[in-house]
């Protein structure tokens, strides 16, 4: 879902660029707001270098085509929509700077995929459903967060000349291929929150809140 | 926090990391041989868009540049994690604000 190069017009990465930067700068504001307690700066570090090491996998799939796990999602719920932002932001802006993965002109649209879209999409879905049944939750958070990222990747490449202005083709190549392969995402999402919510409950960001707020009745 | 109290309080954390890393290698053999392509490449070839790449990174496609793959993709994904690990510590202790 890296876009490279040379895939998109210059106005439309100039575009995303300045989307993506109103949106991390609400996320910084938010953030700086609301404060963070000092306990979860380093869950912040390894949230965001687990999701860097496990994009690392890429999972064959027979037929010739192989996807890797993003982790939106799982920084999404985890972190919260605005840490889990910026956690994205750190791991695809590296992969870009450091590893070539994703063209740094692409820069801004990849953000705008991956560490928003993919992240606040998972992170709205989890709360609406993580009240009937957390797994079900985070497997749908994990599923449409990466497909909606995905038809973003397509509607930015489709509307750009290199791409012929074909977005009635982009967006059904990525939304249909990426809707299959998110199942995979989703289900990792379900296995990786469902171990912490067995084992370490209180680092997850919304049972945090619902403690703080001292809504019992949940469980 | 010091780097060992660090280690010490997130064990099963950072060896989670650590397996992802070890096995790494593997998965890009594996991929590799299924022929690695993802949709946006399905969708480039089929409507003819070429990438015009203007910067390959430090770490190119996630190699040591004279490393044979494997080691290289090993180191990569160390040197990945690490730098992702205090790029993130260090931005969000600047972003912490007050605390709660």
């Amino acid at each position: 879902m890296h876009i490279p190069d040379g895939f998109l017009d210059m106005n439309i990465a100039v575009l995303y660029y300045l989307l993506t930067a109103i949106v991390v700068g609400i996320c910084i504001y938010k953030i700086k707001k609301d404060g963070i307690d000092e306990k979860r700066v380093p869950i912040a570090g390894l949230v965001a270098a687990g999701i860097f090491a496990a994009q690392m996998l890429n999972w064959p799939i027979p037929g010739g085509t192989s996807a890797h796990f993003v982790g939106g999602a799982v920084a999404a719920i985890i972190l919260g929509p605005f840490l889990g932002c910026i956690a994205m932001v750190s791991v695809v802006s590296i992969q870009a700077l450091v590893f070539g993965d994703g063209g740094i002109t692409a820069l801004g649209t990849n953000l705008f995929s991956m560490a928003i879209v993919g992240v606040f999409v998972a992170y709205y879905i989890y709360k609406a459903l993580n009240k009937y049944n957390t797994k079900i939750a985070a497997f749908v958070a994990g599923w449409i967060g990466i497909t909606l990222g995905a038809i973003n990747t397509g509607i930015a490449t489709g509307l750009s000349s290199t791409f012929q202005y074909a977005i009635t083709t982009t967006v059904p190549i990525m939304g249909i291929w990426h809707g299959i392969l998110g199942i995979i995402e989703g289900l990792i999402t379900v296995a990786i929150i469902a171990y912490i919510e067995k084992n370490r409950e209180d680092i997850l960001y919304i049972s945090n809140k619902t403690k703080n707020k001292s809504r019992s009745g949940k469980k | 926090m010091n780097f060992k109290d660090f280690i010490k309080e997130h064990k099963k954390a950072v060896l989670v990391i650590l397996v992802a890393i070890i096995v790494s290698p593997l998965f890009a053999l594996a991929a590799d041989a299924v022929g690695y392509s993802e949709p946006l490449e399905k969708s480039a070839d089929h409507l003819g868009a070429e990438e015009s790449p203007i910067y390959g990174g430090i770490l190119p496609d996630y190699s040591v540049p004279g490393v044979d793959s494997p080691i290289g993709t090993f180191i990569a994904g160390l040197v990945g994690s690490i730098v992702t690990l205090i790029i993130m510590l260090g931005v969000t202790m600047a972003i912490k604000g007050r605390n709660n």
